[in-house]
């Protein structure tokens, strides 16, 4: 007997017992529709991680108070040894490294803006050096960006988000109006091109002021976000080298003895994100393998019962001529397409809940191309493997005895 | 004549059923020649349908020789029993035993399936069969849609679809009333005259006679075995 005629008959058989078949197949419905939807949810923000990622621009590195902290010790020993980064730091860095091209920086705060009895609760204010804006750069939808001279003479201008400009401003063009930060009124000279939300955190929510003016308003208490952009794309190492070796300098640091501050690429970012997606889709994988197996093994329980209920028919198949590889074959088969329906009605529902998902929630997921021959290749060994025991208890029941039962 | 369709000698078959032996067949010599229609007759029990299962290739004798068209088949393979009991052997069963999900031309095609036959061919050479047995026109039946008759017919077309050497059939009438009984001896008188050899298994008499040889199994062992004096007048009658 060819494949096909034994599709044909899986086919049949399962078409006749269809609740029970679907019964059957939730495990791996199950299995395979949550790991491709954890799958999506981490292709989709893997994507957004990497564009953003990509904004930074090459050859930049940051330097900064805190790296990424990911466990408890070293955070607590980040914060009894590493310093505020202050403005003489990042002076330092952009005087003394020949191989820097731009050094920039920026510090954040929060705070409340107020406008003609109109008020907008905890936006970021960060003050930041004109020149972060070469290396971060911000679409412009309107005005300009922040100019040197506002930063050297602290002039109090900003360059505000979308958001800031249609809930301040609502109706009217915010250039050249005012708003009120820490009581002080501040000229807009900008909007940003609109971003959207991330995770439902709004990217459009923000002011950005010059640095000198936001040490007016809020002193110097804060460490500075130092960006620094080297001549040298390829060369960045070195540069990160010279950076390490004027504020270890600056900040007295013996040989042997811990930087003090943190460096961070782009590079870093990505590999540490990736690690922890990594983990988190390894965690997945194992849960959903559970549910695989027990999956496979209710395939494998049915099909038992199946082999059960039709020993007579196998009997005649046998009288007629089937070989015991004809009767492996055919069982076989129908465990296999049973658990490749499994996973085709579970990829169906992940790429629907991939839809909804990235639709009606905040989570960026993307449905993974791969996912679809990934699914068919597991199922088609679930099936075989859990339906090799049964197709094989087919197989060698004795015709005559088969025939015999009732 | 050319060799016989089958040849068995000291045919034994044994059943262990724990720590007693059952000893169903106790060494059956029978030689049947091409052509003939043979009739097996003998009280319950005594090792009719054994017999019938291992001239089937359904089962494998314990002890003795069997040669199939010639050929030894006592000890050959499952795969190669398989393929005579697709290709050299129509097995009739007392229960019919049709596929019930299955129509009558599928239940019949289903040797052809597993002789490697191409669909359409299988199809035609179904109906073909289907059409011996007078029954083209339920060709899209099921078995519950059919009587006991006409199910025993299609199984009779599913033995005869090959065109096998030897037609088996094991109490084909014990599930039928007397007069679809006579119907169906009728059609095996009839593939008899058309040149196939047929063995019978009986318990009734009047089923045996149209045979033109009955044998008699007692004990597991040919009790008698001769010409059917009956079966030839009652040819020469119709
Ligand atoms: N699979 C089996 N296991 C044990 N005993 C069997 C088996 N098949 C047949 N027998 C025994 O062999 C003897 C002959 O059985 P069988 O060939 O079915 O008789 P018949 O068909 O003539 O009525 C009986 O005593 C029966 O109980
Ligand atoms: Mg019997």
């Amino acid at each position: 007997m060819n494949v096909i005629e034994a599709t044909r008959l899986a086919v049949e058989s399962i078409w006749a017992n269809r609740l029970r078949s679907f019964l059957t197949l939730l495990g791996v419905i199950i299995g395979i529709a949550s790991i491709v939807s954890t799958a999506a949810v981490i292709q989709g923000l893997n994507k957004y991680v990497e564009e953003k990622l990509s904004d930074l621009g090459q050859g930049v590195f940051t330097v900064q108070r805190f790296g990424i902290i990911t466990n408890r010790q070293d955070f607590l020993d980040a914060i009894r040894r590493n310093r505020r980064l202050r403005r003489e730091d990042a002076h330092a860095i952009r005087d003394r490294c020949s191989s820097a091209k731009t050094v920039a920086w920026q510090v954040r705060s929060t705070a409340d803006l107020k406008r003609r009895g109109n008020e907008l609760l905890g936006v970021e204010v960060s003050g930041v050096t004109p020149a972060i804006l070469e290396i971060e750069p911000f679409d412009v939808a309107d005005g300009r960006i922040l100019l040197p001279f506002e930063d050297e003479r602290a002039v109090p201008v900003a360059f505000i988000g979308n958001d800031v400009a249609e809930q301040l401003f609502a109706g009217v063009d915010p250039i050249g109006k005012e708003l009120r930060i820490k009581g002080t009124p501040v000229r807009v000279v900008g909007v940003a091109e609109k971003k959207g939300a991330f995770m439902g955190f709004s990217q459009d929510n923000f002011v950005k002021i010059p640095y000198s003016l936001h040490r007016k308003l809020y002193g110097t208490t804060r460490s500075l976000r130092i960006s620094v952009q080297t001549a040298d794309s390829s060369n960045m190492d070195y540069t990160m080298d010279e950076v390490r070796a004027v504020l270890r300098a600056r900040h007295h640091l013996r040989p042997g003895q811990e930087d003090d501050f943190d460096i961070l690429t782009s590079e870093g970012i990505n590999n540490l994100w990736k690690s922890m997606t990594q983990t988190i889709f390894s965690i997945a994988l194992f849960v959903v393998g559970i549910s695989l197996v027990v999956g496979g093994v209710v395939i494998m329980n049915i099909m038992l019962v199946s082999v059960i209920e039709r020993t007579r028919e196998i009997g005649v198949r046998k009288a007629v001529g089937a070989r015991q590889r004809d009767i492996v074959q055919q069982f076989l088969i129908e465990a296999v397409l049973l658990s490749c329906i499994g996973g085709a009605i579970g990829i169906a529902i992940a790429f629907g809940a991939a839809e909804l998902l990235a639709t009606y929630t905040p989570l960026p997921a993307q449905f993974p191309a791969w996912a679809p021959w990934v699914a068919f290749l597991v199922c088609t060994s679930i099936g075989v493997f859990f339906g090799i025991h049964p197709a094989k208890r087919a197989a060698r029941l004795d015709p005559i005895e088969a025939l015999r039962t009732e | 004549m050319t060799e016989p369709v089958i040849r068995t000698k000291g045919l034994t078959r044994s059943f262990s059923m724990g720590q007693t032996i059952v000893r169903a067949l106790r060494g059956i010599d029978l030689t049947i020649e091409r052509g003939e229609y043979v009739a097996i007759m003998g009280p319950s029990g005594s090792g009719k349908s054994t017999l019938m299962n291992l001239i089937g290739c359904l089962d494998t004798p314990t002890e003795g020789e069997y040669e199939l068209n010639g050929t030894s088949v006592a000890k050959l393979p499952e795969h190669e029993l398989a393929r005579i009991r697709n290709k050299d052997i129509g097995f009739v069963f007392q229960s019919f035993n049709l596929l019930a999900r299955a129509t009558a031309l599928r239940n019949v095609e289903l040797p052809l399936i597993y002789g490697g036959i191409k669909p359409r061919d299988r199809k035609e050479r179904a109906a073909v069969a289907l059409r011996e047995v007078d029954l083209e026109d339920r060709m899209d039946h099921r078995p519950n849609q059919l009587s006991g008759g006409q199910m025993q017919r299609v199984s009779i077309a599913r033995a005869l679809v090959t065109r096998p050497a030897l037609l088996l059939a094991d109490e084909p009438t014990g599930n039928l009333d007397s007069t679809t009984s006579k119907e169906i001896m009728a059609l095996f008188q009839r593939l008899s005259e058309a040149g196939n050899t047929i063995i019978v298994v009986t318990h009734e008499r009047e089923i045996a006679d149209h045979a033109q040889r009955i044998v008699t199994i007692r004990d597991g062992v040919v009790a008698s075995d001769g010409p059917n004096t009956v079966a030839t007048t009652e040819t020469s009658a119709t």
